[in-house]
């Protein structure tokens, strides 16, 4: 059974440290040493912002702290700062993402490689603090990088892979690193900090080259452009993305050498899937419970297994339909909803559909909406979603239908 | 199955207004005649700019499903005629970077009718429309270029006087009658207009234009880079720092290639350079950047670059030394600074016949005071030419000759 | 010490005379801009005022859409478009991360100038708040540049909070039943925000029909050191409806009526300059019908209109507090009655 251990060894030189998943985050942008940053008040992201205002006010990190009057400022700072060869950090949760959208926008045909961090919180209204990821799925399809993170040890691994990826030439994409609201922002555990000497072998300084605004290299950047350029233009970004595919792989092989340790697959975590009849699927700390209820109903002998989404931008096709193709049937959990959608599926669910549509063997796939909100997803709901699969496998089809998991009926 | 497919090439905003009448004129006259109709302004010009070219179009056909056809489009790939509004843009259209250097009778199809509003003989026209590999007809409606801004429009019947030419041109689509008739409904439209309809469909004058015609120059162009060729991140090389003219003296600015900006220009200034005081102020005024600076410390326009502001006239303390003057005088854009260096007597002899030619220092690009138009149009409106003094009234207008 | 070091500016003096002007382009032939465009000379000048050494961003508008047509440019130096709101925004992030390579010794240290202009409508209207903020971050060198040609003129003009009162927009066009669709009084930018930010060391106001003084401006924002603000009154052909070569004289008549005061405010010192200084000491104005008359914006305006345009001008001398700057009253303000 492919059971990837959750438990690190501390290689030499490292810190283990009680710390949440925010200051996980930056403890990482300590080791980058980045240049900008600017901070706006949100729930849950901000404590990021109040664990680097602490680490420059204690001398731990030097860079420029710019407390901003709006999210929108907030990104396009960062967006200005990098073009002139910065190393920048930013972030956001909910509607302050929102907020900022114009400026989300424009980042990745600017191939602007800022790492951000989302702390997933539910849209208003009404006001709400609990996670939910459709804030930063806003942006799947305007070249952003999009990462789900599920424990404080990821976060801290993400952030620094998250610039080498960013900053590599052949991408300079943006990176949003979603971590759930509460659960990963205001939860401590240990993790284990790497040496600033490590860091640097793993990671090059960012140099924006002939993209840098600056007097020695005279450019002009983005003038409007009429309908005889903007395809092509798309097309560049296009390629970017699909660049991606080969500098991730690239930098987790490095991060695995430099620092002992790592996924080996990067695109997903596996969990008990080698022989396991019905896989559940479910992205950020939803993996949690999945897991425990996975451990208990193969106790009962139930062959279930867990694949945790990490990239969900770029899209691994042909890893992720290789993987669930091994499976009788297949158990979707968003914490998002696409009202509308086909089937009135969330976001994934419908994303894992597209990318079956062409397997020779396509399991039947059903579909969960649960813990929006910030509600908790019980082991029931667990044993819930299994039996329901467990069920279709032996069918041979899904009902197509979306199951609302933990709702008040 | 029939379609009928109309350009009308303008002045950016000056004639936005008017091109707009033609057009909607167009559609609502063949529907007389209970056919169908599309206008619409080419969208890569907007949003327009004072006196850069621009286009709008206007097609009809028999039935819908044959005007689908023409729809959803920029520019129609070919026009059964051509309308151009002001006898400056003969030379040639640029409207966005990259276009190159657009003829004006690019669109027409062979047999075709070139439109325009002129005073000029055709001779004269014919040395700047450049040469087509297609026989057309080129039809003269006597009238001086009907300029206005956004929203002072000056109602001096060209709208009216396009649409009875038009009825001449294509008779099986828009009948004299329904060309009147719409006129009659137009919330433009006047008794007098539907006179002025009739008046042209009347007076227009004809001449068939074989291959051998025509301006031989080869215009401009350019040949748009690949996706992969072009540079990442939507950026671009500026343009190079300028240097000196010759000798280490003067200055010559670096100048975008892809985006001259001349065919914007109805009126050029014409300088005299013996009158400069060397005040810097045309030079320093000008937002185009357009005078070299020479050696000698004069300022030469640029004429690839300049676009007839007529703001270095304006500024000008000294006495006719800049002078405005029709585009149409002019067959290329040589500088005039060479000239007046190499032979001054040559030089004084062209300036004078060139400024003191009434017929092209009397050109204006629209509004300059309240009731300006209304007093222009009491001047004869059957050519539709409104006389203008040269200089701005009140302003340097004393200082000039007309 | 590497603050004082990452804060140092270019020293710029000012030209002494019209020909001393520098007779270098860094803004250059090729834009898209209209005839006789009033804003394409600021943009010129403005950076013939700055020099080589300087990174300028362009909030969305006019000085963007038609200066800068994909995939050329007429900017000589290195030049990056922000969005519409946010040229307070590209002129910190820009200065900010400038000063964090230099400090980090990862860049050259030398003062580069940073300019963001935006339009009325980016600056006075949806950009003000990242203004505000700017304003407040004294320990980078930006200046912002506010080019107000007094409508969203590049999307078709459409009226902005810095539009004047009456004037005809495609958002407020005369009609049949409302002859003024536009009621509101121009937003008094320049003072708000040098009333409204008491670190920031330098505001001033400019019109390029008086270029030297303007370029002079210009180059003491960027030689003082911290943000500080510009604003440009930029007569414009196409919206304003005026022949293209009276854009030079427009923007003298606008200062001589007084209806726009040139001042600057430097270390907290207000001082009226050129033509406006002898309003303000008493010359007579002239009346504003001489202006308003010159545009096809207010050929609609009636006796009316004029006289109570005229009124709340006169206010700006006759009443305000200091003239021409600030809106406080010496005594309770009446409300006119509108026409």
């Amino acid at each position: 059974m492919a059971v990837e251990t959750k438990t690190i060894a501390a290689a030499p030189g490292d810190t283990e440290m009680l710390i949440s998943g925010s200051e996980a985050c930056a403890e990482a942008l300590a080791l980058a040493d980045i240049d900008v940053v600017t901070a706006y008040p949100i729930r849950p992201y901000d404590t990021v912002m109040q664990a680097i205002a602490k680490k420059i006010a204690n001398g731990k990190l030097v860079a420029e702290y710019i407390v901003a009057e709006g999210e929108h400022s907030q990104f396009e700072i960062v967006k200005h700062a990098s073009t002139v060869g910065a190393r920048v950090f930013c972030g956001s949760s909910g509607v302050g993402w929102m907020y900022a959208m114009e400026c989300l926008t424009v980042t990745p045909p600017l191939r602007v490689p800022m790492v951000a961090m989302v702390g997933n919180r539910a849209l208003d209204d009404p006001g709400a603090f609990g996670v939910e990821h459709n804030d930063a799925l806003v942006v799947r399809d305007l070249g952003w990088m999009l990462i789900w993170v599920d424990t404080a040890q990821e976060m801290l691994d993400t952030a620094l892979l998250a610039y080498r990826i960013a900053e590599d030439r052949r991408v300079f994409l943006p990176i949003a690193i979603s971590a759930d609201g509460a659960f990963l922002t205001h939860s401590q555990a240990l993790v284990q900090v790497p040496t600033k000497a490590k860091v640097d072998r793993f990671l090059p300084k960012y140099d924006r080259g002939d993209l840098q605004l600056h007097p020695d290299n005279p450019i002009t950047v983005a003038p409007q452009a009429n309908e005889d350029w903007v395809i092509e233009i798309r097309r560049q970004n296009n390629e970017a993305m699909t660049r991606a595919y080969t500098v991730i792989e690239e930098a987790y092989a490095d991060f695995r050498k430099v620092f002992g340790r790592g996924p080996d697959n990067p695109w997903f975590e596996e969990y008990m899937t080698a022989d396991a009849e019905v896989i559940l699927m479910g992205m950020g700390t939803i993996s949690l419970p999945l897991k425990v209820g996975i451990r208990n109903m193969r106790a009962q002998g139930k062959k279930v297994g867990l694949i945790r989404p990490r990239w969900f931008r770029p899209f691994p096709t042909e890893k992720m339909v290789a993987a669930l193709s091994r499976a009788s049937a297949i158990g979707v959990i968003d914490r998002d909803y696409s009202f509308g959608s086909p089937f009135g599926s969330g976001v994934v669910a419908n994303e894992v559909r597209a990318a079956l549509y062409n397997a020779d063997k396509r399991p039947p796939l059903l579909s969960f909406i649960g813990g929006l909100g910030g509600r908790e997803v019980t082991l029931e709901d667990v044993y819930k979603t299994a039996d329901m699969c467990f069920a279709a496998a032996t069918a041979g089809k899904s009902d197509l239908k979306t199951h609302w998991l933990g709702v008040r009926e | 199955m029939a379609h009928f497919t109309c350009e009308v090439v303008y002045r950016g905003i000056f004639q936005k207004n008017l091109a707009s009448r033609i057009c909607r004129g167009i559609v609502l006259s063949a529907r007389k005649a209970g056919r169908w109709g599309i206008a619409f302004g080419r969208y890569g010009d907007s949003p327009q700019r004072n006196g850069i070219p621009a286009k709008d179009f206007a097609i009809v056909a028999d039935s819908q499903e044959e005007l689908e056809q023409n729809m959803a489009r920029y520019e129609p790939q070919e026009v059964d005629v051509t309308i151009c509004v002001d006898d400056t843009l003969s030379k040639g259209v640029e409207s966005w970077a990259w276009y190159g250097l657009q003829p004006i009778n690019r669109l027409t199809l062979p047999n075709g009718t070139l439109l325009m509003t002129s005073l000029q003989p055709a001779e004269d026209l014919l040395k700047d429309i450049h040469k087509k590999d297609a026989p057309y007809a080129l039809t003269l409606l006597r009238a001086k270029a009907s300029f206005s801004g956004l929203w002072v429009y000056r109602e001096d019947h060209t709208e009216a006087r396009i649409l009875g030419a038009l009825s001449r041109i294509k008779p099986d689509f828009l009948s004299l009658d329904a060309v009147c008739q719409a006129i009659e409904e137009a919330e433009w439209g006047s008794d007098l207009k539907v006179a002025s309809a009739r008046k042209a469909h009347e007076r227009l004058e004809t001449r068939l234009v074989n291959v051998t015609e025509g301006n031989p120059e080869t215009p401009f162009s350019f040949e748009k880079p690949k996706w992969w060729e072009m540079r990442e991140g939507v950026s671009i090389p500026a343009i190079p720092v300028g240097k000196p003219m010759e000798g280490g003296k003067g200055y010559v600015p670096e100048r975008n290639p892809y985006f001259k900006k001349f065919t914007s220009r109805t009126m050029r200034p014409v300088i005299d350079f013996d009158k400069c005081v060397k005040c810097t102020l045309c030079w320093l005024q000008c937002p185009d950047s357009c005078f070299d600076v020479t050696p000698d410390d004069l300022y030469d326009a640029n004429m690839d670059a300049c676009c007839g502001c007529g703001v270095c006239e304006a500024v000008c303390p000294a006495k006719e030394c800049i002078t405005m003057v029709s585009e149409a005088a002019f067959d290329d854009n040589a500088s005039q600074w060479e000239m007046w260096r190499k032979d001054k007597d040559t030089y004084r002899t062209w300036l004078t016949a060139t400024v003191s030619d009434t017929a092209h220092v009397v050109r204006s690009h629209g509004f300059r005071f309240r009731g300006q138009y209304e007093q222009e149009l009491r001047q004869d409106l059957d050519t539709g030419g409104i006389e203008i003094t040269t200089g701005i009234p009140g302003e340097n207008a004393a200082a000039k000759t007309a | 010490m590497a603050e004082v070091f990452t804060n140092a500016t270019q020293v710029l003096q000012g030209f002494k005379g019209v020909k001393k002007v520098s007779v270098e382009e860094y803004f250059t032939s090729g834009h898209r801009t209209c005839q006789g465009c009033e804003s394409a000379l600021v943009m010129r000048l403005m950076i013939k005022a700055a020099g080589p050494r300087t990174i300028v961003l362009g909030a969305t508008g006019c000085m963007y859409v038609a200066n800068t047509t994909y995939y050329t440019t007429p900017w000589v130096v290195p030049w990056m478009h922000t969005q519409l709101g946010s040229s307070g925004s590209a002129a910190l992030g820009t200065a900010a991360g400038l000063k964090a390579l230099m400090k980090k010794g990862r860049m050259k240290a030398e003062p580069i100038n940073v300019i963001a202009f935006c339009g009325d409508g980016g600056g006075a209207d949806m950009g003000l708040g990242a203004i505000s903020a700017t304003l407040t971050h004294k320990e980078y060198n930006c200046l912002i540049l506010l080019y107000d040609n007094e409508s969203y003129a590049n999307t078709d003009i459409q009226a902005s909070g810095s539009t004047p009162y009456g004037a005809n927009t495609t958002f407020s066009p005369p009609g049949s039943v409302k002859r003024i669709m536009h009621n509101r009084w121009k937003k008094n930018t320049a003072g708000m925000l040098a009333a409204g930010h008491p670190e920031c060391r330098y505001v001033a106001t400019v019109d390029a029909s008086y270029a030297v003084d303007m370029m002079n401006k210009v180059r003491k924002a960027l030689s003082i050191g911290g943000p500080t603000f510009i604003h440009s009154f930029d007569p414009c052909p196409k919206g304003w409806d005026f022949d293209p070569m009276l854009s030079h004289e427009l923007g003298e008549l606008a200062v001589e009526t007084g209806i726009f005061p040139l001042y600057e405010v430097e270390d907290g010192v207000v001082r009226h300059y050129g033509k406006t200084r002898a309003i303000a000491e008493g010359r007579p104005r002239k009346p504003v019908r001489e202006y308003l008359l010159k545009q096809g914006r207010f050929a609609h305006f009636t006796e009316e209109d004029l006289d109570y345009f005229q009124a709340k001008v006169d206010e700006m001398w006759e009443k305000w507090e200091i003239p021409g700057v600030i809106p406080f009253w010496k005594e309770k303000r009446p409300a006119v009655p509108m026409p």
